[in-house]
């Protein structure tokens, strides 16, 4: 299997967003009027380079996987633009929709969910080659799905079962056997392994590995797991609450997370080892929950829940600062021209700091 | 080395004096009628609960967690579920012999449990105040007139904000985190001597998972209570388990303290989980190991050991002969024909 898009040009990026919202009505009131609007995303930029796993991640209602529904037009956009292998898919009209369907492509969650319980793996898994008309003839037909079984390590025997027949583990290679099948430019993978047991997960994470390498596939990765998020993904965007609070690749923000966010969600995984200097990095440092996004706080949408929060904080939305190429972070604390506004008796910010790191 | 029959002969002379046992569970069988046949979702568990401990038990879904602890309070629906052997041992008295008052009784008093999901165990119709003063009217464990303040008093306890409010109000108004809370808090309301966590903080998020498990963690020890803790996430067991049993198949495969389980691990099977978790102190780039092939389907389980299809240590007698849980040292048990050591 190959991918030979003629006029892609590797250098720009795949995948552009920018200032993309999202932004639900609650429910009809009275007179059609909607009486709330849910912003469940609320002005996101990211890019997505070819042949890279970028991590969107972040807890319930950050907005995470509707940015993911809003890249492969699934949802409309509230505001914002989306640039998907140079061409501006915003607005896209039915041919060019027909021809995303083709070029983006989708691994869900829930492999119990995701697959019709009355077609067979044979034509799950060969329906999008049928739909966009990729092969010509029968046997043709039959011989790629093989070829797709084959390459998710599934057996060609397997091609006339129904999926009831299979384990979580399994239904969820057809998922991405299927998901291969049209030859996709870009995968958006929405927690695609959070439903399976542990000693499953690792089988799905070094395939996704295999088929990068293998076939040089680009992954929009969207997740909570932030160990399974670091394993996988090169550059990670830290979403909360409707917005991107951090950017940057996996050694930094891991080793030098700079958002009290990020740091926060980090210091609140417990690490599978009870040594005691290990569980010492534990430091959760944030207290109370997300609030709702249909009146997100005023100002940073993280100030409520922050140690660091000033008079600045509640009153404005940080912009996204450089703090190195690459590494982005939407904080007051790190814009060196709020420095002034930001000075706050905080003696253990440099200790959380060294704790997390 | 001594078989499971021979724990309680063992237990008499430790050489380091553990903790009273508070609770035993032992050869608890419970199976459940389905239309493909009779599933042994627990096997011949045997375990105990010492006093004032943190004891986890960890296991894939399918393993027999949740159903071990759902039989010690015979919460088990049936049919189609049936505990068919087995004694579960507290205070001197077997919880399985009880009538249904007695052991009504014992629930929500001396033992109580927290289950996973807050929303469905809430009661949607009836105020966080009426559900929460339920356990103390039932065991009147307070005089009458003291039931709200006792209430209050829980509810500060679990550290919920503006508690006087909260009586008032119904489940769907509060977040998936105090809704979690509450259920905390009605565990507590009785001072029991056991509470029994199922997956407690699976269905929130990881911030709010850290203050639940810290709370729930300090309150106990502050009442010197024990807590049996089912989970299957090992980060969670390695910060808050003293000791740990690991089940596979409905059968506990190994059981340690912390320390044993996550630094020298001795069933194949625990090594595998910790091979195939990626953890956020790993090497970046290191490729996991995942353990292959799926867990058995428990209406037709393997011969000898459920493991050994999945197994790379695998011998032909593990094919033919189930091995028994057997002491490695004090606190070390495993149930494997194979003799690994700290180099697997």
């Amino acid at each position: 299997m190959t991918h030979t898009d003629s006029h892609t040009d590797v250098t720009a990026p795949l995948l552009q967003v920018s200032g993309l919202k999202v932004h639900f009505p609650l429910r009809p009131g009275l007179f059609g009027k909607p009486a709330a609007m849910v912003k469940a995303v609320d002005g996101v930029d990211f890019t997505v380079h070819h042949g890279e796993t970028l991590g969107l991640v972040g807890e319930s209602g950050c907005g995470k996987s509707t940015t993911g529904l809003a890249v492969l037009r699934m949802t409309p956009l509230t505001e914002g633009r989306i640039v998907f292998d140079g061409e501006d898919i915003s607005h896209p009209d039915a041919a060019t929709t027909k021809r995303l369907r083709r070029k983006m492509q989708m691994v869900y969650q829930d492999p119990f969910g995701a697959l019709n319980p009355r077609m067979r793996v044979l034509d799950i898994i060969g329906e999008p080659l049928r739909v966009h008309r990729l092969t010509r003839t029968r046997t043709e037909y039959r011989a790629r799905v093989m070829d797709l079984l084959d390459r998710v390590g599934l057996k060609a025997e397997m091609a006339d079962r129904y999926p009831h027949e299979f384990s979580g583990g399994q239904r969820q290679r057809i998922g991405i056997a299927r998901a291969l099948a049209a030859e996709p430019s870009l995968i958006i993978c929405d927690e695609p392994v959070s439903a399976l047991d542990v000693s499953i997960q690792a089988q799905v994470i070094n395939l996704l590995e295999d088929l990068q390498r293998d076939l040089g596939l680009t992954y929009l990765f969207v997740a909570h797991d932030l160990a399974v998020v670091r394993h996988l993904c090169h550059r990670i965007v830290v979403m909360y609450l409707g917005r991107v609070v951090e950017v940057a690749d996996r050694e930094r923000l891991y080793q030098a997370p700079r958002h009290p966010y990020t740091r926060a969600l980090l210091g609140a995984i417990p690490i599978a080892d009870p040594d005691p200097e290990i569980q010492a990095r534990f430091n959760p440092s944030v207290d109370g929950e997300v609030p709702s996004p249909i009146d997100p706080p005023p100002g940073c949408p993280f100030h409520p829940r922050c140690p660091h929060a000033t008079e600045l904080c509640r009153r404005e939305a940080p912009r996204p600062i450089d703090v190195e190429d690459g590494h982005s972070v939407a904080c007051h604390l790190h814009d060196p021209s709020r420095a002034t506004e930001m000075t706050h008796p905080e003696p253990s910010y440099q200790e959380q700091a060294r704790n997390i790191a | 080395m001594f078989t499971e029959t021979s724990m309680a002969t063992a237990e008499a002379a430790p050489r380091n004096e553990p903790a009273p046992t508070l609770l035993r569970v032992e050869n608890l069988r419970t199976v459940f009628e389905k239309d493909d046949g009779l599933v042994h979702a627990v096997n011949d568990v045997s375990f105990d609960v010492r006093r004032g401990e943190v004891l986890a038990i960890v296991g894939e879904s399918g393993s027999g967690k949740s159903i071990t602890a759902m039989s010690l309070l015979r919460l088990i629906p049936s049919p189609p579920g049936q505990i068919i052997g087995g004694q579960v041992l507290f205070d001197g008295q077997d919880l399985l012999d009880l009538s249904d008052d007695a052991i009504r009784q014992i629930r929500g008093r001396d033992i109580s449990m927290i289950f996973q999901e807050p929303m469905t165990s809430l009661n949607p119709s009836l105020r966080i105040g009426r559900q929460l003063a339920e356990p103390l009217r039932v065991h009147g464990s307070v005089p009458k007139g003291k039931v709200r303040e006792r209430c209050l008093e829980l509810l500060r306890q679990v550290r919920i904000g503006d508690p006087e409010k909260r009586l008032d109000a119904y489940p769907h108004e509060l977040s998936g985190g105090m809704r979690q809370r509450v259920m905390i808090a009605m565990g507590l309301a009785c001072l029991p001597r056991l509470i029994i966590a199922d997956e407690p903080t699976t269905a929130l998020d990881v911030t709010v998972q850290a203050q639940i498990l810290e709370l729930l963690r300090d309150i106990t020890r502050a009442n010197q209570s024990s807590m049996m803790l089912i989970t299957h996430d090992l980060g969670v067991v390695a910060r808050y388990a003293d000791r740990i049993n690991v089940m596979y198949a409905g059968r506990i495969v190994e059981r340690g303290t912390a320390h044993d389980i996550f630094h020298r691990p001795r069933h194949p099977y625990t090594v595998g989980l910790m091979a195939s978790m990626p953890r956020l102190d790993d090497a970046i780039g290191n490729r996991l190991t995942p353990i292959p092939g799926s867990p058995p389907d428990l209406s037709d389980p393997p011969s000898g050991c459920p493991f050994h299809p999945r197994c790379r240590f695998a011998q032909p007698r593990c094919k033919q002969e189930r091995p028994p849980l057997e002491r490695l040292d004090e606190e070390h048990w495993k149930a494997c024909w194979v003799n690994l050591d700290d180099t697997h």
